[in-house]
């Protein structure tokens, strides 16, 4: 599905993913977590190249991760169960009242809209990187948020002092990025 | 009542009550990871390879129901890392159902021994726990909620989503496996002390009335528990009292909380509805 991708991420660099549905952007970035197993090629994340079980979980835990598909799952999970699982709690619930769904804690997820189930998808992973996540890879972090909240996502994750790999296709969020790079099927080209 | 007072009095009486209770505080969590992990028809599977344990016990004369327990265990353990997708573990059960029960046969046949009387241990009866019974039921009334109380932050994530578990640092296989052979010990216990047909009124069904209670995994797991108490406890005096095998009235009081608890309407929380912020300043 995705092929020839040949790409280095400077570390502190910001770079935009763009690109048409189905081209592979997604799965991409779940093969840097490894939750898509690559058929071919390597992904190293600060040189380093996983290969054991607890390699992939360090670099799981070393990047904050804001999935496409925030599933409802299969089973009940409170939205302060998902703060806390960025391992950074405080940080994670401070971060939900900035963003307006502190109030929901107490929730399970399926009971949030979805740009509230985003909200606190976005709040988790600043406690990811208040935890000492040194990547974040966010699919489309702000397709389902209002406008305000678009502008301040956009701002929010790309201040964050880590390295930024974002699917989006917000103007907001491409125009705070360094690099832009374009995926058309399953290949990568550099706009800016 | 004074009838019911001397049945009480009964060594046998006893023991059965003092294991019903300890099965309240262990087994109802079980079903609650049973429900979790998709996993329903779990208890079909360790019958059959529960059966192949006896079989190997009456072979070799070692006690058939620790085989029972032992076999269970280890294909919990073997099931594990077909977790992986959805469907893969109760398409696995499926076939390692039919394959435990012909190897269990063959067993048998070999072995010499006459099948019904293996299949008899499986029946179970409250009445006739014994003290071994009771001891497994009480590590499993430990382990099992002290496990569940020490990871239970990890065991929501994987119920809920395992790619997300896996994202938030949680070893995902390895606490799958724990929980695949403690479920396979548990309903292994479980079976002994129900048989296996009835087996879900100590397991599922107080899971199942309580995930209608609660909407976070300690919440049902609170839930589960006090359904179970209520239902072995009751159940069994009732039992008593009517003079009736304990393991029918169980299923039926357990089957009749859990219907009760799918007709009370679902509760909804004010907060559910829009926020305070919202509420105080229209825009
Ligand atoms: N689990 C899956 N099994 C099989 N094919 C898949 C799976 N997930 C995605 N695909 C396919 O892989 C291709 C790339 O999908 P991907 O989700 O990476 O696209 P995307 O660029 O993120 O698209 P979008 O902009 O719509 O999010 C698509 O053709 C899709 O149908
Ligand atoms: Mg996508």
């Amino acid at each position: 599905m995705v092929h020839g991708v040949d790409l280095v991420v400077e570390p502190g660099e910001r770079v935009a993913l763009t690109g048409t549905n189905g081209s592979g952007k997604t799965t991409l970035l779940r093969a840097v977590l490894g939750l898509h197993p690559a058929r071919s090629g390597v992904i190293e994340v600060g040189g380093v190249r996983a290969g054991s079980a607890a390699d992939w979980t360090r670099r799981r835990r070393d990047a904050a991760w804001i999935p496409q598909k925030q599933a409802a799952g299969r089973f009940p999970l409170l939205a302060d169960e998902l703060l806390a699982s960025s391992g950074a709690p405080e940080h994670a619930r401070t971060a939900a009242e900035e963003l307006g769904v502190g109030h929901l804690r107490g929730q399970p997820l399926h009971t949030l809209s979805g740009g509230q189930l985003q909200r606190t998808y976005l709040a988790r992973a600043m406690g990811c990187v208040a935890a000492g996540a040194g990547l974040l890879l966010a699919d489309e972090p702000t397709a389902a948020l209002d406008f305000a909240g678009q502008a301040d996502a956009a701002r929010m994750l790309t201040s964050l002092p880590v390295t930024v790999l974002v699917v989006t296709h917000d103007r907001a969020v491409v125009n705070r990025c360094e690099r832009v790079l374009e995926m058309a099927a399953g290949a990568l080209r550099e706009i800016t | 009542m004074t009838q019911l007072f001397d049945l009480l009095a009964l060594d046998a009486v006893q023991r059965a009550a003092f294991a019903l209770l300890l099965g309240a505080i262990g087994l109802p969590i079980v079903g609650v990871v049973i429900i979790g992990l998709d996993i329903v028809p779990v208890r079909f599977a360790m019958m059959h390879i529960a059966l192949l344990g006896i079989a190997f016990g009456l072979l070799t004369g070692v006690d058939p129901l620790l085989c029972a327990v032992v076999a269970c265990g280890l294909s919990g353990a073997g099931l594990a890392p077909l977790a992986r997708s959805a469907s893969g573990l109760s398409g696995a059960m499926g076939l390692l159902m039919s394959l435990a029960i012909a190897a269990a046969l063959l067993v048998l046949s070999i072995s010499g021994v006459n099948a019904a009387g293996a299949f008899e241990l499986l029946w179970g009866s409250i009445l006739a726990t014994r003290t071994g019974d009771v001891v497994l039921l009480g590590v499993i009334a430990v382990v099992v909620p002290g496990l569940f109380f020490l990871r239970r932050g990890q065991l929501a994530l994987l119920l809920h989503d395992r790619e997300l578990a896996a994202c938030s640092g949680v070893r995902v296989e390895r606490l799958t496996m724990v929980l695949l052979v403690l479920v396979a010990v548990a309903v292994a216990g479980a079976i002994r002390l129900t048989g296996a047909l009835l087996v879900d009124a100590l397991t599922l069904l107080p899971a199942l009335a309580a995930r209608r209670m609660a909407h976070s995994l300690t919440g049902m797991a609170w839930w589960a528990v006090g359904f179970g108490v209520v239902v072995n406890l009751v159940g069994f005096v009732l039992a008593l009292l009517l003079d009736q095998p304990p393991g029918p009235v169980l299923v039926l009081l357990a089957g009749v909380l859990a219907l009760a608890a799918h007709l009370i309407p679902e509760r909804r929380t004010p907060e559910w509805q829009s926020s305070p912020r919202e509420a105080v300043s229209p825009h």
